[in-house]
């Protein structure tokens, strides 16, 4: 067996190095294949996480008609604090709309001098539960609130949610459509390469049939050099993002990248790496099959 | 009884430009025989021998080698068929860009040999064909006749219980041809079956083996054996 093994990765290396010019060719193009999909992962997963940061803040605003009775407020509460979805809720009276109004404005806290707090409407701030924080769940928590009567405005930052939604969407819809292009585009270089490779072996390949070396003996060393390949772009592709993410980050103007402090721009994580490589790994592999059923039927 | 180790019934080969190459061949091969495959160039000899070791399919009709039934629909014993026997076959299918000895460990490794075994068996080998002197020589410097004694080489170096060999001796002299005809009846006397090609009736003349003739794809003459003749190992 472990002569097996160290045939075959000798035979696997010799036609490497036999043909290394095509071989680079592929592990180049796996790499820029990989690259592209690895960097549409990142842009989602960053994305994501930005998404998640803020997504804790969404909160939902029910403003109370004017006039309704203090008396009612206790009962409101606990009619909204049993509606699906609603995680913890806080009265806003017009008074402490009015202190925060005072903290927000700072130094200007003077233009509202004059103005009571009376005009100013009570609220109720409804945080939600996660899986509520998105905008499709939102809207039946509004629905809902909506059939309230003592409620007058609903307010959620609608656009915000819908477009930041729709845009996660669009880019995880773009890296999967992107993926499965690139997927195909992979098994169709690797095999095509391996087939050169197959075809400039073919009179070493022809003698090993004769002299009745098995299929797997002739056909594993193409299996290894295409898990092989797939290993090197996927590691290339991996390398490279990396340097592009620091890169990036650290040629910013320092204006960004203040404002980039507060929103980390993190790397893939091990696992997705992990994957990523895993992914090159059985293209690459899936490529050398399709080659060696084309090619290397016995003969 | 003695069971044929080559059985071939009824068997037709027509090439898509309808030419005939073989029609209703039917012969039995014992174990232990050596015969002589003998007919004209273009007679049918090398498409026979090329369906024996599975190189081609026949059109229709049924073969039998080592018991296996090659002919079958999806017979996908071929390597194991081929680690049986060894091939010599008229454009002697060497690596061109590896040396005399290489060739022949070569064909060992694939079969599993270990390396210092094989360089040991390969060296053997040459020492019985007069290779010796140029075992590090690459292919591309031996002349015809030494290419050809390289590829018998490459065919008795696994020992093989049966030997197909198409033309074995085309390119060598006379003195060269005796020498490889002592090797081969060597292997026969050990036991081996030997399946020999030839249009060379002065060959077949000398020694007293059987004898198939075929002439424009037809048996003529030999699809019984002798079994007087047949050497049981």
């Amino acid at each position: 067996m472990i002569f097996f093994l160290q045939d075959m990765m000798r035979r696997t290396f010799r036609n490497m190095m036999g043909n290394l010019f095509s071989n680079l060719i592929t592990i180049g193009i796996i790499a820029i294949s990989m690259l592209i999909f690895s960097t549409f992962t990142l842009l989602a997963y960053n994305l994501t996480n930005f998404f998640n940061l803020w997504e804790d803040k969404i909160e939902v605003i029910a403003y109370l008609k004017r006039g309704t009775p203090s008396s009612e407020v206790e009962a409101l509460l606990s009619k909204t604090r049993l509606l699906e979805g609603v995680e913890t809720l806080r009265y806003v009276s017009p008074y402490d709309a009015m202190d925060f109004m005072e903290m927000k404005l700072g130094r200007q806290k003077n233009l509202l001098e004059g103005i009571q707090p009376a005009v100013l409407p009570a609220s109720l701030e409804i945080q939600l539960k996660k899986e509520y924080r998105n905008s499709t769940k939102i809207k039946e928590v509004v629905a809902q609130l909506k059939k309230i009567p003592q409620f007058e405005e609903i307010q959620y930052g609608q656009e915000w949610v819908e477009t930041f939604s729709v845009l996660i969407h669009i880019l995880r819809l773009t890296q999967w459509i992107l993926g499965g292009l690139l997927l195909i585009a992979i098994v169709f270089i690797t095999s095509h390469t391996l087939q050169l490779t197959i075809s400039s072996r073919r009179e070493e390949i022809e003698v090993m049939q004769w002299m009745g070396a098995s299929p797997a003996f002739i056909r594993v060393p193409f299996y290894v050099e295409g898990l092989i390949q797939g290993l090197l772009g996927g590691g290339l592709a991996i390398l490279f993002l990396f340097l592009l993410h620091q890169g990036l980050f650290f040629n910013l103007p320092p204006s960004i990248q203040a404002w980039l402090a507060k929103i980390p721009v993190l790397f893939l994580p091990a696992k997705t790496t992990v994957w990523i490589l895993l992914g090159g790994m059985i293209l690459g592999f899936f490529g050398s099959i399709v080659a060696s059923m084309r090619v290397l039927q016995y003969k | 009884m003695i069971e044929a180790i080559i059985q071939m019934q009824h068997v037709f080969k027509t090439y898509p430009s309808q030419i005939s190459a073989l029609s209703d061949v039917t012969l039995e091969i014992f174990p232990g025989e050596f015969t002589f495959i003998a007919g004209p160039s273009g007679s049918g000899k090398s498409t026979l021998l090329r369906i024996l070791y599975c190189s081609e399919k026949p059109t229709s009709g049924e073969v039998i080698v080592h018991g296996m039934h090659i002919t079958q629909p999806g017979f996908k014993k071929i390597y194991q068929l081929r680690q049986a026997m060894g091939i010599v076959s008229q454009d002697f299918k060497l690596l061109k860009d590896r040396t005399v000895t290489e060739n022949i460990t070569f064909a060992l490794e694939v079969t599993g040999h270990p390396r210092e075994e094989a360089k040991w068996k390969a060296l053997e080998i040459l020492r019985h064909l007069g290779l010796e002197e140029r075992e590090s020589d690459s292919i591309f410097s031996l002349s015809a006749g030494e290419q050809q004694r390289v590829a018998i080489a490459r065919a008795l170096v696994n020992s093989p219980s049966l030997l197909l060999a198409d033309e074995p001796t085309g390119n060598l002299d006379a003195k060269m041809t005796l020498r490889v005809m002592d090797i081969l009846t060597d292997l026969h006397q050990k036991g081996s079956t030997i399946v020999f090609a030839t249009q060379f009736t002065g060959l077949i003349k000398r020694y007293s083996y059987r004898v198939i003739q075929i002439l424009n794809g037809q048996i003529l003459d030999g699809r019984k054996a002798d079994t007087n003749k047949i050497h049981q190992g």
